[in-house]
């Protein structure tokens, strides 16, 4: 039980390990030059210049640029793949896919709770919770969709084999037109899940108050003793029972009165 | 293949009649297997087989079309159309030029189709509509399915001309009121040949044509079913205004100053980037033009559904379900905007219902602040 | 006893013809014209960007290509209050002219001369002689002996190779080809030049237009910008080529064509009095002298002429409401007001409703509806379009120019005036005015030219090209005179998009079904009375039919 006028003790997690600090924040880096050259690519500006063409490679420059931004991408996202299945239990495939129950009923139990403000017994992750796992598979086919479309689109003006790997996607769309429309809608779609992202974030840190934003530059959560104890035990009771599945979660009580509205 | 016929003149005693020396006749073949992107070895190959006779029969029909596909042929330079027509190839049934009517001219195909069995080529100008029974076209009292598939029956591949064959160009845009359906839907089991463009350029038909007849195979497709020696490159990888594009250098509307020095016409819409097609090399009318090279951006009209995939003049393709001028753009900036709203108003609620929660952690922070101060 | 019989698919046209006749004595008493194809473009275009229209519309027809995307941008325009640059109309009465040009020509030989010339009795002819005959005819170079001689043997092969191609089945040796073996071969020959010349003239749309057939139009004036002092645009190598192009084009149609049109028909002069058909006719005009606007320039003028009076020539209004109106009650289409009423363009509807026999049949039942063409009336009445009815206002509006020709033809080929409301006067006409367009041409070129020395290099205005600078709702009209007759598009505009878009196509007018009063359109009067010698070679069906240059793609849209 944790008594509001308490303070607490702290305990130290290291929940993002190194390489998935610099995956996310190379990706972040992709992402946002992705973005602006791809708005650049979608809508150049109207430039005045009396400059030969055969001296400037504005549009040259910004496609350069994409397309290097997109091999680091892709790259970035293997490893991160990768990382899925060899990183700690905060990194690990399955707090982003839903296997079981109980995956369900936390993502119920965190909407109730973070989006809808209903009253309940608020839950604690201290790696990712159900929804910012599921949110974040949910990008990561996205992130698939636009390295296809994107490479799908590029493998008729390269020659290396690996940009050539994805010839056959234009077939399935019927051409480049379908194709650069999704990956231009795409686009919009990270832009959406960048803003919420980092609302939530914030949002996380400023209620929680556990170290949430800079635990992608440190590694580090903190978490309550208590909460911690209790997890520890919860681990226990589940170890007896079946080997580990999912990791990271718990659950904390919160007294009734934390959870009305205003200052009464 | 039908026997060779002895007497009858081949290609290249053609060519030396008229003049042109063998050298410049070698050159010619030379050409042509540069063209359809063949080594030395298809060179000797083209000149053998354009030195001996064989007249390969084939039957053209027309459905939903604009006999433009037929105009662009008979536009062919090289060979020209006079040529193929007389040494090349038997053309038993073109509705355009055939001199017979009537059930003469369906007793022509006829005899083809029993005579030349497996070995006829058929090429189809045109959809087929499949809506109401087939009905809004018909030939000789019969729908233009039922003629489709007992022509398909016995013939060796089929070659679909233009966008309307391939993929049901203007007629199938939205809403396709008579469900024009392209060629490869409604014939299984037989190679289709996809010549797209509308039309497709006259030199890439009949290079299409003389392929067949000089290798007595049909040229390499790609997964879309079209000749790779044409359809393999953007026309925006083969636009000589790239350099402008790639300097950031555009037209900003129609007959401005840029346009005068012929800058990239990608935003007054040029589809250039996403249509593949042999404009940019091979050109039109005997590499007088193409749309480009006369400022007009390119439409895409080799590629499916070009109809419906985005407006003329704008670059972005309309959205689906959001009207004609509403672009991914468009949506996303509202999304963008209920999004935000959307976070301004749980940040107030926060605020608002987690207030216990949210002061209780500041209380912890103020109470471990003071204590500092009180030691 | 009369007997019908059924030509389908009438082939050398564009599209799906198909005839239906009642033979009597060997005298046509009964026609039925029938287009059996249809694609509703104009459902296609609802709802679309009106700067797009000319594109989907072009694709109603690649022989006539280009005439419709004008007619257009014209219509377009007419509803945006556009003008375009006087460059603009330039380069758009040289791309017609030139569409013209080959039109005609590939008609004449590629369509129509198979009705007259016999390919198979060419190979009878000597050589020599047809030298002679040739260079007697025209001074065109290429009418050596040996040339000739080369050809036939070239065509004496193609002959017993026993893969007729093209030429098989036809009805050579009918009785009713009339030509000495010579002028065959000359046809033929000229067949194969044509063949080769058309190729060239249709340049002229690649340069200005980026290709052919469909070359590009543009709302608010031409893409093709000018730049005189730049590689990247039109400039002096353009236009001398597109000159140059013209010059040659002159020459075919005064060397090959109009002597082998003079040749044919004098052996054929009984035509002048078969396939008259309905005497009316109609020109809405183009080719303005000061632009499309100024229509009292126009280089065809309009008008319409009735029961072949050509006294008087009565005025076309294409805004009126009961004016110009189309009729269903032949054709497979419902209307919301039911199948007796007739509707203006701006008005009109397009819902496909079939109702014939079920495929594969034998005969329509022409009772009922029997067709996918509209019945199109000018106040009521039928009309012909196309270079008859051209030539025929021209004459009636006392033009010089039309009169020269007209009269300088009568008199070689001693035939009275008369003899032009027939298949023969159809198909002269056609020539004579290729003639004018050939000269035309040439004038308009000249204005092009001395419009850019004046300094005027403007080829668009594009100032109203933003669809926020529209109002809310307009309608507009766009007329040309296409190859085969008087076309115009109907446009309503609401909110920047097409409500409404209607067209009324010259083979509309002429291979229409009767209306509702049982009144015959152009093709099916055309043909009552014509004699058919032999109803399994019905080759006089053919003439009278071709002499129209039928074009059911544009027809039925
Ligand atoms: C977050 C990831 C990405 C974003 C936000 C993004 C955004 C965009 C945008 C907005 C366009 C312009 C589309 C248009 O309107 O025409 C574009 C074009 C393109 N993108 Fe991406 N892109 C991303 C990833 C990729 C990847 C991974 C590739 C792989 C090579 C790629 C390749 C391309 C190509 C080839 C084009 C077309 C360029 C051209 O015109 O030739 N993009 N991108
Ligand atoms: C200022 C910007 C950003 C901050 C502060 C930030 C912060 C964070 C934090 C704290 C986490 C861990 C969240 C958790 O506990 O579940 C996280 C995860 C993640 N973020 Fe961001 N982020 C930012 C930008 C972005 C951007 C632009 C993207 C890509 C569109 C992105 C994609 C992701 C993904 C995919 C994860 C899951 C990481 C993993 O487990 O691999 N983030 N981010
Ligand atoms: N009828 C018709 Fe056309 C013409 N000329 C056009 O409007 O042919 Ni295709
Ligand atoms: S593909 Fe285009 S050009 Fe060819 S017939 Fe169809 S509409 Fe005409
Ligand atoms: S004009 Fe079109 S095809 Fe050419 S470079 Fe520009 S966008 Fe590409
Ligand atoms: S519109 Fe068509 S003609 Fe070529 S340049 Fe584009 S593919
Ligand atoms: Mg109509």
């Amino acid at each position: 039980m944790i008594h509001p006028d308490s303070v607490h003790k702290l305990r130290r997690v290291y929940v993002w390990e190194q390489p998935v600090r610099i995956y996310h924040w190379l990706n972040a880096l992709c992402i946002l030059v992705l973005i602006v050259t791809g708005f650049y690519i979608g809508d150049p500006l109207a430039i005045l210049s009396s400059r030969e063409a055969s001296a400037q490679f504005l549009m040259g420059w910004m496609k350069l640029i994409h397309f290097i931004a997109a091999y680091i991408f892709l790259f970035n996202f293997i490893f991160r793949i990768y990382w899925g299945f060899v990183g700690n239990k905060y990194a690990s495939w399955k707090n982003f896919i839903p296997t079981n129950k109980k995956f369900f009923r936390e993502i119920w139990q965190v909407l109730k709770m973070d989006i809808l403000m209903m009253k309940g017994k608020e839950h604690l992750s201290v790696g990712h919770n159900a929804v910012a796992g599921i949110s974040y598979f949910l990008v990561f086919i996205l992130f698939l969709l636009q390295i296809l479309t994107g490479f799908g689109l590029y493998a008729a003006t390269s020659d290396f084999w690996l940009a050539k790997m994805f010839a056959w996607v234009p077939y399935l769309t019927g051409g480049d037109a379908l194709l650069r429309q999704i990956h231009h809608a795409v686009m919009w779609l990270f832009i959406l899940f960048t803003v919420v992202h980092v609302y939530l974030v914030f949002y996380h840190d400023y209620v929680e108050g556990r170290g949430e934003i800079s635990s992608m530059g440190g590694g580090w959560k903190f978490i309550e003793e208590e909460v911690f104890q209790e997890m520890k035990r919860e681990a226990a009771a589940k170890k007896k029972k079946s080997p580990q599945t999912a990791g990271g979660t718990g659950f904390k009580s919160v007294p009734e009165s934390a959870l009305k509205p205003g200052t009464k | 293949m039908p026997t060779p016929i002895k007497e009858a003149p081949t290609y290249y005693d053609e060519v030396r009649r008229k003049g042109y020396s063998r050298r410049e006749f070698m050159q010619f073949c030379t050409m042509l297997a540069a063209y359809m992107g063949l080594s030395q070895a298809g060179i000797a190959q083209i000149a053998k087989a354009m030195q001996q006779k064989t007249r390969l029969p084939v039957i053209w029909l027309h459905f939903q079309e604009c006999t433009c596909c037929s105009e662009s042929f008979i536009r062919s330079s090289h060979p020209m159309v006079a040529d193929i027509l007389l040494d090349q190839i038997s053309l038993d049934y073109t509705e355009t030029l055939m001199a017979a009517s009537g059930f003469q001219a369906e007793e022509a195909m006829k005899n083809t189709m029993t005579k030349y069995k497996g070995e006829y080529i058929l090429c189809v100008e045109g959809s087929v509509p499949t809506d109401a029974d087939g009905v809004y076209c018909m030939i000789g009292g019969k729908t233009s399915l039922q003629i489709l598939e007992e022509a398909a029956e016995g013939a060796k591949a089929i070659i679909a001309w233009g966008s309307c064959a391939s993929n049901g160009c203007v007629q199938a845009a939205k809403p396709n009121p008579t469900s024009a359906t392209p060629i490869h839907k409604l014939v299984h089991g037989k190679p289709v040949i996809k010549v797209p463009g509308c039309p497709p350029i006259g030199e890439v038909m009949a290079g299409v044509i003389v392929h067949v007849v000089t290798f007595g195979k049909i040229p390499e497709l790609d997964g879309m079913g079209r000749p790779k020696a044409f359809y393999s490159k953007r026309v925006h990888d083969t636009c000589y205004r790239r350099p402008y594009y790639d300097a950031g250098l555009y037209v900003e509307s129609f007959d401005d100053e840029n346009a005068k020095k012929g800058y990239c016409l990608y935003k007054v819409g040029c589809k250039g980037p996403s249509t593949y097609n042999a404009c940019g090399v091979t050109k039109w009318n005997n590499g007088t033009s193409f749309p480009i090279q006369s400022g007009h951006g390119c439409f895409g009209c080799s590629e499916a559904n070009f109809w419906d995939n985005g407006r003329i003049y704008e670059r972005a393709s309309a959205f689906p379900g959001f009207g004609i001028e509403s672009t991914a753009d468009t949506v996303g900036k509202i999304a963008l905007g209920v999004t935000a709203g959307a976070i301004g108003a749980h940040a107030i609620m926060t605020n608002i219902r987690k207030h216990k929660m949210i002061t209780d952690l500041e209380k912890e922070g103020r109470k471990s602040e003071q204590d500092l101060e009180n030691t | 006893m009369s007997k019908r019989i059924v030509v389908d698919p009438v082939t050398r046209i564009e599209g799906h013809l198909r005839v239906e006749a009642e033979i009597e004595n060997g005298r046509i008493t009964e026609a039925y014209s029938s287009g059996t194809m249809v694609r509703l473009l104009e459902e296609i275009l609802r709802g679309r960007d009106p700067r797009d229209a000319w594109a989907f519309v072009g694709r109603v027809c690649g022989v006539c290509t280009s005439v419709h995307s004008l007619t257009s941008v014209r219509c377009v325009e007419d509803a945006l209050g556009i003008n375009i640059p006087p460059n603009a109309e330039w380069v758009r009465n040289i791309m017609f002219c030139t569409q013209y040009l080959h039109d005609h020509v590939v008609h004449f030989y590629h369509l129509h001369a198979m009705d007259w010339v016999d390919v198979v009795n060419a190979l009878k002819a000597d050589p020599k002689k047809t030298s002679e005959l040739a260079q007697s005819i025209s001074p065109w170079p290429k009418s050596s002996p040996g040339y000739f001689s080369d050809l036939q043997k070239r065509i004496g092969k193609f002959v017993e190779s026993g893969q007729l191609g093209i030429f098989a089945n036809g009805y050579w040796g009918h009785p009713a080809y009339k030509l000495p073996a010579e002028v065959n071969l000359i046809g033929l020959a000229h067949y194969l030049e044509a063949l080769e010349w058309q190729k060239e003239i249709v340049k002229v749309h690649a340069i200005f237009g980026g290709k052919n057939p469909h070359p590009n139009y543009l709302v608010g004036g031409m893409a093709c910008s000018i730049s005189v002092d730049d590689v990247s645009g039109i400039n002096a190598e353009r236009l001398a080529h597109v000159k140059q192009l013209l010059d040659q084009a002159k020459v075919f149609v005064e060397q090959v064509y109009i002597p082998d049109l003079m040749a044919i028909a004098s052996f054929y002069k009984d035509w002048g009095s078969i396939g008259g058909g309905l005497g009316n006719f109609m020109v809405y005009g183009d080719l303005g002298e000061n632009g499309y606007k100024d229509e009292k320039s126009y280089k065809f003028p309009s008008g319409v002429i009735l029961d072949k009076d050509i006294s008087k020539v009565h005025e076309v209004d294409l805004r009126k409401d009961d004016e110009i109106q189309e009729f269903i009650s032949h054709s497979w289409y419902e209307y919301k007001d039911g199948d007796k009423v007739g509707l203006h363009p701006w008005k009109g509807e397009s819902k496909v409703k079939y109702s014939g026999p079920k495929p594969p049949f034998d005969y329509l039942d022409t009772t009922q509806k029997y067709s996918y063409l509209k019945t199109p009336r000018w106040n009521g009445h039928a009309m012909e379009v196309g270079p008859l009815a051209r030539v025929l206002v021209g004459y009636a509006r006392g033009r010089q120019d039309y009169q020269e020709v007209v009269n300088k033809t009568l008199k070689d080929l001693d035939i009275p005036v008369t003899a032009l409301f027939s298949t023969l006067g159809r198909t002269a006409a056609r020539g004579l005015e290729t003639i004018l367009v050939g000269q035309w041409a040439m004038e308009f070129y000249d204005k092009l030219i001395n419009s850019i020395k004046s300094g005027d290099t403007r080829m668009a205005d594009t100032s109203k090209f933003d669809p926020s600078t529209w109002p809310s709702k307009a309608v507009g009209v766009g007329h040309s005179e296409a190859p085969r007759g008087a076309l115009a598009h109907w446009i309503n505009i609401d909110d920047g998009k097409i409500a409404n878009y209607q067209l009324v196509v010259p083979t509309t007018w002429n291979a229409s079904p009767r209306d509702g009063n049982g009144k015959l359109s152009a093709y099916e009067a055309a043909l009552i009375d014509t004699p058919v010698a032999d109803i399994n070679q019905p080759v006089e069906i053919l003439r009278t039919i071709h002499s129209f240059d039928p074009c059911l793609a544009c027809a039925v849209h």
